[in-house]
């Protein structure tokens, strides 16, 4: 599997097996969601977990090393927020067994770090009675200082400290001031002694004795006058969030807005993209030309330049594309937006059975499912959960998204459709989004009222202040989608190349390759295409459509080798011009609905195995979808 | 006498008194400080009409069904002079 692995995936980041004995002391770092426990953590440990602006981001533990200066390290383990202790959801439960020192792989924490936002200090120090009940060193951090200064807010920090009896730092972690003192916090951490280290947590203060409202509200009062001792002064709210608020939550404007950002999304996905993506192209294929004129006549010159660049190469020229997907989804997920969006798609999913809450794991799905599919921990019902991790496949990934944009590219024509606000291009490619849209509700909607059947929960959700995504956190964001992208391009595809350009090679005839269609390659190919013939498909399509199997964009790849070993004689490239040969309208409109619905990605079917400890879902999801898929194309081929 | 969040008009600032809830949906927002005694704004409406409510400086927003579920009383001027 290593190929495969997604970002996000806890296989690759999530768990660490500490060594006996053990050389480092474990701190870990806990507090309420979206209070910047990430951004501690990345600044602390130089990884790139990510951070965005809504609560429930992380949903796994992730272990970093810190080092801390000479020999000393700390190894950091940073925590999905909690609210409380009483674990309702998968990833609260995470934190809490964390803390519990019952997370199998992990030590029980040496040292606590309590990270707060300072704006809403009163309501975020609900936590601390119950953690400093643990009896382990913590560390209080009061992250947000910057924003609670600059809306005039202010509390004595000395005065705080003496009357909780913990350590206080103040820092702004997006800039780093104030890292200084939680290094030297955690420059003090001693690994504890087995003995000291079993605990339990308990959430409602009191205990049984008071009725929890009451026990609650007690735990409330005692926070508030710790507060007030501290002479806390709440901060103005933020002007600017209620500014727009006032635009992105508005009865009218709101669902406009909504709408407009979509479809500039679109938009821009084709015509910012193409300058881009004529310079790549230009980049490949003068570097394979280059190649085939340097390099004598041989095999190995075919592997290079029909299988492997033509292969890879056709696949690269989309990363303009995913670049400027992730631009977008990054300025949403870093500002605020996500988190309205949410309360505007709230009573639509409602409707539907879903929570409200598992919206933003579906939209996580636009970037991968394999995250997506993570973050659903976040929803509280299990019920509600599986209905969310079985629709999430239905988001259009990014990984369509190259598939979409070659048979978009060279089936449908370049015309304008609402004047210059969006063209035919953009909008059937807004229209296979929407298709998945529909295709996840449609199942959402019938999954709760049979196989999950359950009373849809309820919605609540914080609304953090809109904050300017930094360009620094935007950069780091699109060079680490470039790496996976690039990493997936020169590993998959490179290998599944390979071996095509090989099977187009057997058996020889006369010292020479066959025919491709006599071709190892071929003669499998034609194998298959019975199965595929109903959808207008030919053999190529096939093979590719089985390769895909390891991850959508590999078919490009695929289609890519074929043509190229096909076509070697002419030198240039053409991957649209061969489809428009090789493929009927009606057929490429039936492989795009393909797409939208089969889920050939076997990470996310690893990853389904893996949430929902079975198969049974996975293999359920899987043929669910490939019916949908075959339907879909079957009677796509008939109509257009 | 029996009033209720989803009753206040926006901008107003009312006292919790009580939630009229079970104790899985309740413990949630008793956890985000939507607890009797808080003080608790409804500041704008959603596009569908749900309530987006200030508490202690957090926007929280909720569906109309739970903030009908939500007890409060207005505060007087005496109480708030207090
Ligand atoms: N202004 C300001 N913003 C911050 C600060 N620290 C973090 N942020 C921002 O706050 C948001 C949340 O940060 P995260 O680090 O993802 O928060 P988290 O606590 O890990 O959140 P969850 O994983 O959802 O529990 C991001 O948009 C950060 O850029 C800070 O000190 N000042
Ligand atoms: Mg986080």
């Amino acid at each position: 599997m290593g190929d495969l692995h997604h970002e996000g995936d806890p296989a690759a980041s999530g768990t660490a097996v500490l060594s006996e004995p053990r050389d480092a002391p474990l701190v870990a770092l806990i507090g309420p969601p979206n209070s910047g426990k990430t951004t501690l953590f990345n600044r602390l440990t130089g990884l790139r977990q990510k951070v965005a602006n809504y609560p429930g981001v992380t949903v796994e533990k992730h272990v970093g090393r810190v080092q801390l200066g000479g020999e000393r390290t700390v190894d950091l383990v940073d925590l999905p927020g909690v609210h409380g202790f009483s674990a309702r959801t998968l990833d609260e439960k995470i934190t809490r067994d964390v803390l519990e020192g019952r997370m199998p792989g992990l030590h029980p924490p040496d040292a606590l770090v309590l990270i707060v936002d300072s704006t809403r200090l009163e309501a975020q120090l609900m936590l601390v009675e119950p953690v400093l009940e643990l009896e382990v060193p913590t560390l209080l951090v009061l992250n947000m200082w910057d924003e609670l200064t600059e809306r005039g807010g202010a509390v004595d920090e000395s005065a705080l400290a003496e009357r909780l009896g913990v350590e206080i730092v103040k820092t702004n972690a997006r800039l780093g001031t104030g890292i200084e003192a939680v290094q030297a916090f955690l420059a003090r951490a001693a690994v504890r002694a087995p003995s000291q280290t079993e605990r339990t947590l308990t959430n409602v203060p009191g205990g049984v004795a008071l009725p929890m409202m009451d026990a609650f509200a007690e735990r409330r009062r005692r926070v508030r006058a710790v507060v007030e001792a501290a002479g806390f002064v709440p901060p103005r709210p933020s002007g600017f969030s209620e500014r727009l608020d006032h635009l992105a939550l508005h009865r009218i404007w709101g669902p406009l807005v909504f709408l407009a950002v979509v479809v500039l999304v679109f938009q821009s996905i084709f015509t910012w993209a193409v300058p881009l993506m004529d310079g790549v192209d230009a980049l490949i294929s003068g570097s394979g030309e280059w190649i085939a004129t340097t390099l004598p006549e041989s095999w190995f010159r075919s592997l290079l330049v029909d299988g492997v660049w033509a292969g890879v190469g056709s696949v690269v020229i989309f990363l303009p594309q995913i670049l400027i997907l992730f631009l977008f989804l990054g300025i949403l997920e870093d500002s605020g937006y996500m988190a309205r969006a949410a309360v505007i798609a709230d009573r639509m999913m409602y409707r539907v059975g879903l929570q409200g809450r598992a919206f933003l794991p579906l939209l996580s799905g636009y970037a991968c499912a394999v995250p997506a599919i993570l973050a659903a921990r976040t929803v509280d019902d299990e019920r509600d959960r599986l209905a969310t991790i079985f629709v999430t496949p239905f988001m259009t990934c990014s990984a369509r998204l190259p598939v979409y944009a070659l048979l978009i590219a060279a089936f449908i024509p370049d015309e304008p459709l609402l004047g210059p606000i969006m063209g035919q291009r953009a909008a059937v490619l807004l229209g296979l989004y929407g298709l998945g849209i529909v295709a996840a509700i449609g199942t959402a909607f019938l999954l709760k009222r049979t196989l999950l059947k359950a009373q849809a929960g309820s919605f609540l959700m914080e609304l953090p202040p809109y904050r300017i995504p930094s360009l620094r956190s935007l950069g780091l964001r699109l060079l680490d989608r470039s790496k996976i992208f690039l990493r997936r391009a020169g590993r998959i595809i490179f290998a599944v190349t390979v071996v095509l350009w090989a099977s187009t090679q057997f058996p020889r005839v006369d010292g020479g390759p066959p025919l491709i269609d006599d071709s190892l390659l071929g003669r499998t190919g034609q194998l298959i295409e019975p199965a595929i013939e109903p959808l207008g498909f030919d053999w190529r399509i096939g093979i590719g459509l089985v390769t895909s199997l390891a991850a959508r964009e590999v078919i490009i790849g695929t289609l890519g080798t074929i043509y190229g070993v096909e076509d070697a004689s002419d030198d240039s490239l053409d991957l649209m011009a061969a489809l428009q040969r090789d493929l009927s309208t009606g057929a490429a409109i039936g492989l795009l609905i393909f797409f939208v619905f089969a889920l050939q990605c076997m990470s996310t079917v690893a990853v389904m195995r893996r949430e929902t400890a079975g198969w049974k879902w996975p293999i359920l999801q899987f043929t669910y979808m490939l019916a949908l898929a075959y339907a879909g194309a079957f009677i796509a081929v008939r109509i257009f | 006498m029996d009033l209720r969040l989803g009753d206040i008009p926006l901008r107003q600032t009312v006292e919790l008194t009580h939630i009229d809830l079970p104790a899985e949906e309740m413990e949630p927002l008793l956890e985000r400080g939507v607890l009797p005694g808080c003080r608790i704004c409804p500041v704008r409406s959603s596009p569908s009409g749900d309530p987006i409510v200030s508490v202690d400086g957090s926007l929280l927003a909720l569906r109309r069904e739970t903030a009908a579920c939500l007890c409060v009383r207005l505060l007087t001027a005496l109480q708030d002079a207090s």
